[in-house]
């Protein structure tokens, strides 16, 4: 078997719709940075796409500001992205700091998920992967280099950023988070090709995944990006399987459903929310 | 005793097509200590190796990271190739381009394949980066006396943004001198057609081919 690609069609640009804008009245970029905005926003999205759950951050910034990245918030219109790397030398990578869930965005994001919550909601919370991370950190060519020059830098780099991500998950349970979503499309088969992308499935993603699996408890679950999805069927890693639903309901709310039942899906965006699954059938995937 | 100039030539196209920057860095320095012609170090050497590894991208043997490699190879020998060119060579005038990530994306390693491909294709390439504020295209493009200008982007929050381009080009009344190539994900022949741009292309050969078609170049 062989990776497919999903062709991803990137409707996912941050920033915030100018209805919710005038409705809310927030102000932008401080939206993005405290966590009562954030919850604010996140429900004001929640309801104006008729969504089953709340989700946050507003963009795929949040662990590599963390871990050291200078970003640009943006505004309503465009939301945060990156701004400047953190370093241009690879092995820079090894020393960067840990999680702190107790500072920053960071903490802001898990307030704004924990009150959200409490007040009855679903909640997910967007996980980036490595390349999504280190593009943030640092011109990916050098990354691209170190795993041809250096592949054991680059091996101790992923190990670190999956000991953090789990970590990360780990923490955004317990503060009400119930639903993940894990996407990586910095590192799609497009860029890496298959041989890396093989690789960063082997190295990385699975075992991510194998641990995650044991963190996510019965009432939470994780959606991964089809890319992903993809990468784990194509190298043997995961198997679908086909789950009933008690009626025919729209994709989002099938994967509230699912939460208890499955541990991860992925056979499509997490954007799609309002695909109708009109033969009552959602994909959920088991790592082999 | 010097390697035939025939040998080192195939060192530097094989170096890049194998992605081996230190032995593309040895070959250039031999071959201008042998006192070969530095033109066709880059031309018959350093362009051939990249044109090869463009062939196998285009057969998708190789993939947008060993393109990178590739070319990072590639530029290493330029480094030290370049300074030798005779001064008519160096000045020779080429048609020029500005090339960007239109404001908002950060996604750049699309528009660095394009800008890569275009350079190996003879075009000068000034490459103003990602997230580039829509006035800058604008502004360098007036400022270098460009040709044609390039806008890449992922997203579609930001491809409104190749719109803003084309029409501030046309308020500074230069857009009957600067073509517009577009490209990137969401990036279509419609859109292209919708905001009047000049060209869309799917991916960066096709991004050479059609820059030498409205560019009338050989």
């Amino acid at each position: 078997m062989s990776i497919t690609d999903f062709n991803c069609t990137y409707n996912n640009g941050a920033g915030v719709n100018e209805e919710i804008v005038q409705k809310t009245k927030l102000k932008f970029p401080d939206a993005y940075k405290n966590w009562e905005d954030m919850a604010a926003l996140a429900k004001e999205i929640k309801n104006h796409e008729d969504a089953s759950f709340c989700t946050l951050p507003f963009c795929h910034t949040l662990e590599g500001e963390a871990l050291g990245a200078v970003i640009n918030y943006g505004d309503e219109r465009i939301g945060p992205r990156g701004k400047d790397y953190l370093t241009s030398s690879i092995e820079d990578l090894l020393s960067i700091s840990e999680l702190d869930f107790s500072k920053g965005r960071l903490a802001e994001v898990l307030k704004a998920c924990s009150y959200l919550r409490q007040e009855g909601e679903n909640v997910a919370l967007y996980i980036s992967g490595p390349f999504t991370i280190l593009n943030l950190l640092i011109d990916l060519r050098y990354v691209f280099k170190a795993f041809k020059k250096s592949p054991e830098v680059m091996e101790k780099t992923l190990e670190k950023l999956r000991v953090e991500l789990l970590r990360f998950i780990r923490e955004a349970q317990n503060m009400g988070v119930n639903i993940f979503s894990y996407g990586d499309s910095s590192g799609g088969l497009n860029i890496l090709g298959p041989k890396l992308s093989e690789q960063i499935v082997e190295m990385f993603t699975y075992p991510l995944l194998k641990e995650a699996q044991q963190i996510i408890t019965e009432d939470s679950i994780m959606l991964l990006c089809p890319k992903t999805s993809f990468a784990l069927i194509g190298t043997n890693k995961a198997k679908w399987k086909n789950v009933e639903l008690a009626e025919s309901m729209k994709y989002d709310k099938a994967c509230v459903s699912m939460i208890g039942k499955a541990k991860f899906l992925g056979e499509m965006c997490i954007k799609n929310k309002n695909y109708i699954l009109k033969d009552r059938i959602i994909k959920s995937i088991e790592l082999i | 005793m010097f390697e035939s100039k025939e040998a080192l030539l195939k060192r530097l196209s094989d170096g890049v097509v194998d992605m081996e920057e230190e032995d593309v860095i040895e070959a250039s320095k031999e071959y201008i200590e042998a006192g070969y012609e530095a033109f066709d170090g880059i031309m018959q050497g350093l362009v051939d190796g990249m044109n090869k590894a463009s062939v196998l991208y285009d057969e998708e043997e190789y993939f947008v990271t060993d393109v990178l490699l590739c070319s990072d190879a590639m530029y290493e020998g330029l480094n030290i190739l370049r300074p030798h060119l005779p001064a008519e060579e160096a000045d020779k005038a080429k048609v020029k381009g500005v090339i960007g990530v239109v404001e908002g994306d950060t996604h750049d390693i699309g528009k660095n394949l394009v800008k890569i491909m275009l350079e190996t294709a003879g075009f000068e390439m000034i490459d103003l980066g990602r997230d580039v504020p829509l006035d800058s295209f604008v502004s360098k493009a007036k400022e270098v006396g460009a040709d044609f200008v390039c806008l890449s982007t992922l997203m579609t929050t930001t491809m409104g943004g190749m719109k803003t381009v084309v029409d501030r080009l046309k308020e500074e009344g230069l857009r009957d001198k600067i073509k517009v190539l577009i490209g990137g994900g969401p990036i279509s022949q419609k859109y292209c057609d919708t905001i009047g741009a000049d060209g869309y292309s799917s991916n960066a050969v096709e991004a050479v081919k059609l820059a030498k078609k409205l560019l009338v170049t050989a």
